[in-house]
Formats: C-alpha cells, sequence, structure tokens
C-alpha cells in the first residue's frame, strides 16, 4: 500500500469511528456541529443511520428547530389500536408518468430520488455513490451540470440527465443514455440566480468534462437564453424527445410567488414531472442572500401548487416532486401530506457520507470531508465501494420510518397520503 | 488615459481587500487535550513505524490550524473555518467550540451573526457566498418574515449581473412637480429639482461623529468616492478641508443656519418647524431641503408636505424601533401608502433609516416603499466599531479602533457600499428588473410569511396566524439559530 492510501486509511478509519463515537454522545452534543435547520442530533441520526440503517431511538431525528414549516407541523397519528400491524404491506412506489401511456411507465420503488449535483460542485466519488444506492433502491440520481462522468454509465437507468442553462457536459449521448431528462430552469438555494462553480474547483478534469478554461470560474447563466414563454419550453422538450423518444422529461423550477402558474406552464409544455426546488434548498456555493431571502420554503409552495393543479383538473396528470429542505422520512411524509407526490434528495445523501453543513464546500481546495470537491487527494476520501452503502443505509432507514408513519396512519400506501392536510397538526 | 466625461461610464466602486485593523477573537476555540494527542501520536508511531513519518504527520485539517511548528500542540484557532473534520475524527482529542467571545460582539440586534457578515463585506467588498443550504429559521420576525420575487424565464436583463446588460441602482431624490407646465417662453415654469445617485444607499449622521475628526473625514471621502452623500451634523464640517456637495450638512431647528464655503445638494432639517425650514430654504436656494423626522408622524408628515416639503427622512432607533413600539417595516409601508393614498407618492422622496443592517435589508426596505436608505450602525461595524451593551439611541457608547487610518476606513466603507450594491444587483436581477427605481413600493415583489402560511397551513388543525409567526419580541432579523 503506498504512502498516500495509507494516509487516505487513516483518516477515513478515524473519522467512521469519530461519527460513531459523537452519535453515541459519549462526548455530549459537538459544540459547533448543527444549525437550525440541521440541529446536532438530526446530522448526528442521519450519520447513525447511515452506519446502521436504521434511525437511532436516542437522537432526535425527526425534527430541525427551524421554528417552522416543517418542524412545526406534526402527524395526527390514529390511536394505537387503529394502526395497521407491524407486518401489514405496505407500497412505497411512486409512478413517475402519469400523463402518456404510450411512455415509458416508470416507477420507482421508493417515493424519493437524488437531485442534481454536477461533477465539479462534488466529485466523482460521490456521483458515483449516489448512483449505486439509486441502482439498490429502484430509484434515482441526477447528473447536476456538470456533465456526464464515465463512472456513471454503467448505473444510466438510474440517473437523471440534467439539462441546464449553461449546457455543460450536455451531448447527445448523455441524452440518450437517460430514462428521465430534467430541465433546470432555477435552483432553490439561487433562485433567478444561474449556476456559480468557484475558479478553484474547475479543476482539469472537471473543465475537460464542462470543455471549459480550467480554474476559471464558470456561470451558467439565467434563465435559458433559448426560452421566453411556455411555447418555447415545449420547443425544448420536443428537442429532447426527438432525440430521446423513450425519456421522461421533468421540468426543475424555483419558488417565485406564482410557482403556481409555473407548474401549470410546465404541464402545457408537456412535462411528466415538475420538480419544484423550495428556497431552503442546498447547493456548493450561493450568494447568503439568495438562500436567505429570494424565493419561499417548499412547504409554503407546494399547497400552493397541489390546490391549484386540482382546481385546473389536472393533478392526477402529472407528477410533482419536492425539493429544498427535506431532511429526513417524517419530512418525505409532510411534503406529501401537503401535496407533493414526491420528494428530491440532496444534502440528506451528502450528511449520510459525513457532512457536517459546515457550509464550507466553495473554499479552496473544496470540502474537507471529500465530498464537494474534486481535489485529486480529498476526494479519496469517499470510495463509492463503501459509501454507496452508507447512502442505501439511510435509504433503508428512511423507508422504515416513511412505513411506519403511514401504518399509524392507517394507509396502506404512500399515494394515499397525497394532500391529506387532514392528518398533520402545526404546533 | 485620460477620463472623457462625455463618453458613457459604468457606475462601479472599486473594491480591494481591507483587512481587520484590529484582531477580533477568532470565531472558534480549539480545545486540544494534549496528554491525548501525544498518545495518538505514540500509537501511530508504534502501529506505523517510523519509518511512515508522512503518514503519522498527515493532519485532519486542511486549513493549518495544525501544521505550525508543533502542530495540534499549538493550535493556530484564527484559521479555524469550523469545518468540524477534526473533531470529527478525533472527538476524544480535538474539540471546536463557538468562542463566547466573538458571539459578544454587537447587541441584541446587530447579533455577532451580523457582524461577522458586515466585516466580512467591509473587508472584501464581495458579496457573502458559501456552500450547503440556508441554516437559519424559517423566515421568523420582522425582516425574515418577507421572502423577495424572483422570475423563471420572464427577464428583461437575460444576461444579468454577469453580462452585458445593465441594471441601473440609480435613484432620484429631490422635488418633482407631477406634471410639467410651460410658460410663454416654452421653458417648464416649474422644472424638477432632482439629482440622481447611482446607488439607493446613503450614510446617515452617525452618533458623535463631530468629536471624531477622523470618522468625520473618512465618511466624506467614502461618499465623495462612491458618489452618494453622507449627512453630516454641522459641527462636524470643520474637520473637513474641503467639504463637497456630497455632504449633507444635518441642521437642528434651533441651531442658526450655518455659513458654507460649498453648495450642498441637499441640506437636512432636523426635527419639524415650519420657520427654521423657510430659512433653511432661502439660505441654501440651490440645494435641496429634506425633512428628517421618526417614523410614524403623520400629522406632521401632512403639515411638512403642505408646507412645500418633498424629502422626508423618517427614522427609526438603531434596532429599528419606532417611538409608537412597531417594527420600521410597519413605519415604510405607512408613509408609502400614505402618499401613495393621497396620489402624491411621486412627488415625494422617501429616505429611510433605522434597523437596516444587512443588505438584504436595503431591497425590502425599497419594495415596502422607501426610494433610498440612509445606513448608520454597519458603518460603524465596518470600521470595526465596538458596542458597549445595547446599542439603540445616538447617545449609546461605542468604541473605534484607536488608530483609525482614513485609506482603510474609506476603502472599508466602499467595500462595504459594493457588496450590498452586488447584492441589490443579484435581487434585482433574480426578478428581472433593470431598474432599483421599479422596485419602490412593489409589494407584489415581496412574499410575506403571515400571508402565504395563512394559504398553506390555513387548513391545518392548530394553525393560528397569530402564533405561527410569533417569536421574540424583538423584530430583528434572527441569526441563524447556532453558533456561527
Amino acid at each position: 500500500m503506498n504512502m498516500l492510501h495509507l494516509i487516505v486509511e487513516k483518516h477515513t478509519l478515524a473519522l467512521e469511528a469519530g461519527r460513531r463515537m459523537w452519535a453515541s454522545l459519549k462526548y455530549g452534543l459537538p459544540p459547533a456541529l448543527g444549525d437550525a435547520r440541521w440541529p446536532a442530533e438530526l446530522i448526528l441520526a442521519t450519520w447513525e443511520a447511515a452506519r446502521t440503517g436504521h434511525y437511532p431511538e436516542h437522537l432526535e431525528y425527526r425534527y430541525g428547530q427551524s421554528n417552522g414549516g416543517f418542524d412545526r407541523l406534526h402527524f395526527k397519528f390514529l390511536p394505537e389500536s387503529q394502526w395497521l400491524p407491524a407486518d401489514a404491506a405496505i407500497d412505497l412506489s411512486l409512478p413517475l408518468n402519469r400523463r402518456f401511456p404510450d411512455d415509458p411507465q416508470i416507477t420507482i420503488d421508493v417515493p424519493w430520488y437524488g437531485g442534481g449535483m454536477s461533477f465539479g460542485s462534488v466529485s466523482e466519488q460521490v456521483m458515483v455513490s449516489r448512483a449505486r444506492a439509486a441502482q439498490r433502491w429502484n430509484t434515482f440520481t441526477s447528473t447536476g451540470e456538470g456533465g456526464y462522468p464515465p463512472g456513471l454509465v454503467p448505473y444510466k437507468d438510474h440517473v437523471i440527465t440534467q439539462i441546464a442553462t449553461g449546457m455543460f457536459g450536455v451531448r447527445e449521448e448523455t441524452i440518450q443514455y437517460a430514462r428521465i431528462v430534467e430541465f433546470k430552469y432555477a435552483q432553490g438555494a439561487k433562485p433567478g440566480l444561474g449556476g456559480h462553480l468557484l475558479g478553484d474547483k474547475a479543476t482539469v478534469a472537471v473543465a475537460k468534462m464542462r470543455e471549459s478554461v480550467p480554474w476559471v470560474s464558470l456561470f451558467s447563466p439565467f434563465p435559458f437564453h433559448s426560452v421566453y414563454s411556455v411555447e418555447d419550453h415545449r420547443k425544448h422538450v420536443d428537442w429532447v424527445r426527438t432525440i430521446n423518444p423513450r425519456a421522461l422529461v421533468s421540468v426543475k423550477v424555483s419558488t417565485p410567488t406564482d410557482v403556481d402558474m409555473v407548474a401549470v406552464g410546465s404541464f402545457y409544455a408537456g412535462a411528466h414531472i415538475v420538480h419544484i426546488d423550495g428556497s431552503y434548498g442546498g447547493t456548493g456555493a450561493a450568494p447568503e442572500v439568495a438562500k436567505k431571502i429570494i424565493a419561499m420554503p417548499i412547504e409554503l409552495a407546494i399547497p400552493k401548487v397541489h390546490k391549484f393543479l386540482l382546481k385546473e383538473g389536472i393533478r392526477d396528470q402529472i407528477t410533482i416532486m419536492a425539493s429544498g429542505g427535506i431532511r429526513n422520512a417524517d419530512d418525505i411524509a409532510k411534503i406529501i401530506a401537503l401535496g407533493a407526490d414526491g420528494a428530491v434528495l440532496g444534502t440528506a445523501d451528502l450528511v449520510a457520507l459525513g457532512c457536517t453543513r459546515c457550509s464550507n464546500c466553495e473554499r479552496g481546495r473544496g470540502c474537507p470531508f471529500g465530498l464537494t470537491t474534486t481535489d485529486p487527494e480529498l476526494s479519496l476520501l469517499i470510495e463509492p465501494d463503501r459509501d454507496a452503502a452508507r447512502i442505501s443505509n439511510l435509504y433503508n432507514a428512511m423507508a422504515e420510518r416513511l412505513r411506519e408513519i403511514l401504518r399509524r396512519l392507517g394507509l396502506r400506501s404512500v399515494r394515499e397520503l397525497r394532500g391529506r392536510t387532514d392528518l398533520l397538526v402545526y404546533r | 488615459m485620460r477620463h472623457d466625461e462625455s463618453l458613457y461610464h459604468r457606475y462601479h466602486i472599486e473594491t480591494r481587500d481591507a483587512p481587520d485593523i484590529e484582531a477580533w477573537p477568532p470565531r472558534f476555540q480549539v480545545k486540544v487535550r494534549r496528554h491525548r494527542l501525544a498518545w495518538l501520536l505514540l500509537k501511530e508511531i508504534f502501529h506505523y513505524g517510523p519509518a511512515k513519518k508522512e503518514v503519522i504527520l498527515s493532519r485532519p485539517c486542511v486549513y493549518g490550524v495544525f501544521s505550525g511548528p508543533i502542530g495540534g500542540f499549538a493550535p493556530r484557532p484564527h484559521l479555524c473555518v469550523g469545518c468540524l473534520r477534526c473533531t470529527t475524527q478525533y472527538p476524544d482529542v480535538v474539540q471546536i467550540v463557538p468562542n463566547p467571545e466573538r458571539q459578544k460582539l454587537g447587541d441584541s440586534y446587530f447579533t455577532a451573526h451580523y457582524v461577522n457578515t458586515v466585516a466580512y463585506e467591509a473587508a472584501t467588498g464581495r458579496v457573502p457566498v458559501r456552500g450547503a443550504g440556508y441554516r437559519g429559521r424559517f423566515g421568523g420576525q420582522g425582516w425574515d418574515g418577507m421572502w423577495t420575487d424572483m422570475s423563471e424565464i420572464v427577464r428583461p436583463t437575460r444576461d444579468g449581473i454577469h453580462g452585458r446588460e445593465y441594471i441601473s441602482t440609480m435613484v432620484d431624490i429631490g422635488v418633482r412637480p407631477d406634471h410639467l407646465a410651460f410658460g410663454p417662453d416654452g421653458q417648464p415654469v416649474e422644472p424638477p429639482r432632482v439629482f440622481g445617485v447611482p446607488l439607493p444607499l446613503l450614510f446617515d449622521r452617525l452618533p458623535q461623529v463631530e468629536a471624531n475628526p477622523a470618522l468625520t473625514r473618512i465618511l466624506a471621502a467614502a461618499a465623495r468616492e462612491i458618489d452618494t452623500l453622507a449627512l453630516l451634523p454641522v459641527a462636524a464640517l470643520a474637520h473637513l478641508a474641503e467639504p463637497t456637495p456630497h455632504i449633507v450638512p444635518v441642521v437642528r431647528a434651533t441651531e442658526t443656519v450655518p455659513r458654507l464655503p460649498f453648495a450642498p445638494r441637499m441640506v437636512e432639517l432636523d426635527g419639524w418647524d415650519p420657520a427654521a425650514y423657510q430659512r433653511l430654504q432661502q439660505a441654501f436656494p440651490q440645494s435641496i431641503v429634506a425633512l428628517r423626522l421618526p417614523f410614524g408622524d403623520r400629522p406632521t408628515l401632512a403639515a411638512a408636505f403642505a408646507a412645500g416639503v418633498r424629502v422626508f427622512h423618517l427614522t427609526a432607533d438603531y434596532h429599528g424601533q419606532l417611538p409608537d413600539g412597531r417594527f420600521v417595516m410597519d413605519g415604510i409601508r405607512e408613509a408609502h401608502l400614505f402618499f401613495v393614498e393621497k396620489g402624491l407618492r411621486d412627488a415625494v422622496t422617501l429616505l429611510g433609516s433605522g434597523g437596516i443592517i444587512a443588505a438584504e435589508h436595503v431591497p425590502k426596505a425599497i419594495i415596502l416603499g422607501l426610494d433610498a436608505v440612509a445606513i448608520d450602525t454597519p458603518l460603524l461595524v465596518a470600521l470595526q466599531a465596538r458596542f458597549a451593551g445595547e446599542f439603540r439611541r445616538p447617545g449609546d457608547a461605542y468604541r473605534l479602533p484607536k488608530r483609525l487610518p482614513e485609506g482603510w476606513g474609506v476603502q472599508r466603507l466602499k467595500n462595504l457600499a459594493a457588496s450590498w450594491r452586488d447584492q441589490l444587483l443579484e435581487v434585482l436581477g433574480a426578478m428581472g428588473l433593470r431598474d432599483v427605481r421599479r422596485l419602490r413600493g412593489e409589494m407584489g415583489r415581496a412574499m410575506f410569511q403571515k400571508d402565504l402560511e395563512r394559504e398553506a397551513f390555513g387548513e391545518i388543525e392548530g394553525y393560528l396566524e397569530q402564533t405561527a409567526t410569533s417569536g421574540e419580541p424583538t423584530a430583528a432579523s434572527r441569526e441563524p439559530m447556532a453558533v456561527r
């Protein structure tokens, strides 16, 4: 074993042991870990779920401390005598194509998939780890806007190809790989601002993938310069479907005040899936002002969209996926009860891999845990063979908890939960 | 190359690094148990053998906290960014703790979080950009209960802030008739008396500035260099060798009208006094005479307007509190709507101060109805002032660094203005607006937590609007709950 491998091994083993030790609370809660949305206990619980496949009972894994949104919504569980039996079959699957019978019928086994994280914002190791977990759970992950690293190709049936405004790495073959193609109009963390990869992270490999110049910051402009209207958007959808007639089309948008109209517009443009990304979502780098004040949180956007689509009589023809601060199974269940069909995860996957939410993703060489970095040494801290299992374990814990929630609500399918705000209590 | 005034020049604020002049406590304390570290090293020497020195000395920190001559035995906490890699890896050896001394910066409104942000902006001139999602509470009271809109595709600026087209932050201050009337000579009878300021950010009168010549000069020079206005009490003007029209003398009604060696673009009367207003108008016929008064005083607003005042500078205390206990947001909206309802909004300029301590508050204040803001405490914090307890009113104590070099101070304020302007551009860009003047009073560009929650959660059991967004009684924007 060479020196570099010994160093990597030393640190990965120590990280593994350290996370376990912190989660045991032997040293109490780490004093500087956590924030209102992801308090220390929730991070530790996620680490522990990623290790064991189950949420730990001794840590609060259901709520954050943000004093609003998900953290003030609770379930109105039935009396225990009315719960479904512990061994009841509860269906978590979610069909993604609800409108065109002739298009592929894709059903995922759990009502979530992984959101886009580009090559450059994260390493190829992270992308592959996520793709393997997606394959294991018969769901998806997304390329984000940074091209399609060759390591992802074996998992292409579970990888969404994202087309965003910079068109980085978008090629005919990467569209043809995909069972789902996603147009990213906006991102919740920086809505209306396009994408931004700082120069330090545009390494030679990243630049090659994006067909750009190494070490030069990359901006994905906002918005699509070819789209001024729903009709223009329709043209985009047609273009993708010409290249790959078998692909479902997803449209990722943010949460402006007229998010309901945006969803309807996407529907009329021919999308199968509308992915709504709320303002508290994750990012590799975004102006703090954008994360905090531009656009609305997902908890407030989804009911608006759901009710409007119901009124329009088209709710059952489109799949609404929600993202932007969805941290755990409880959040997934809540957003579905508020009107979404499913959820899209990003930060939760990274926390499973060891993220501390320190917000230094963009600084210098990038993430010191090897997540949001393409630094050739730091990125070795993630090893897909080992770390796909961590994400997969988290998914197992989430599925377990989601089934438990449904069981206590007396529901046999997650699809029965959609829009059931009567099953929620605000406190 | 000669500067050709006839050519078009895009407005630009020159930024340059202006690091802290006074060392502030680091954000984190790095607590190393030295005996455990020694034990760890021994274990590793035994495990890997002395030949694998590179492995043994490989440190978890990528920011250099443990890269001093004796590594973790003398950590360098000023380099710690709080990534927690070290403590995650070796919880029994090292702990990272938020530094309580750092948390003491600012006060209960201008919290350490905002102090850190303003200090960063003033030091670098950059927009704070960080990874991961938002770390704070869900909405909140005051400014935090308001979000701004964005547009998915409607985009007059197309290439936005990074592209070819230009977003204007110019605002007009002055007296504008609601229509032009022309005399027999074809000339307007009452032409508009308006001047432009290239960003909606003025420097308000700072407390005790008259006793501090260096501070006075910094404010005046920074205002001149970025082409905005610095409001200064008359007593402070003596500190200036060459006052320029960027200075706005603030005159109390009881003060005698000063003789000035320059023609200011604007003079501000502090407190309503019709006779004093007349005297100032006569003394400064070329200048706009503005009136400074607290938010919430509608009768005086009406009386002053009737007497001819067209520029109002409305103030709250430094925590954004109005005399009647309401928050500055209510005051702004009330003043704006007062003139809107009378059909006079375009006839007046509304400036506002108090409680505006972050870049995000500027677009929000404009959406609520201001034309421009005059900032106060952020200027002091940018110059590394430390408050002695709560800093709410001009009489409260603060301390600036002992040495206040003019060049450094001017650059800090320029950096702050540049950063705030860039953040304003981000917000305008997201909306697809290319002119900040179009944002004024555009409440449709805002989303209020109360309204959105009522719509989203109204039918959910237990949701009561009055409790949903309640929190601490202070209307200030809260910092992220935990530590940074």
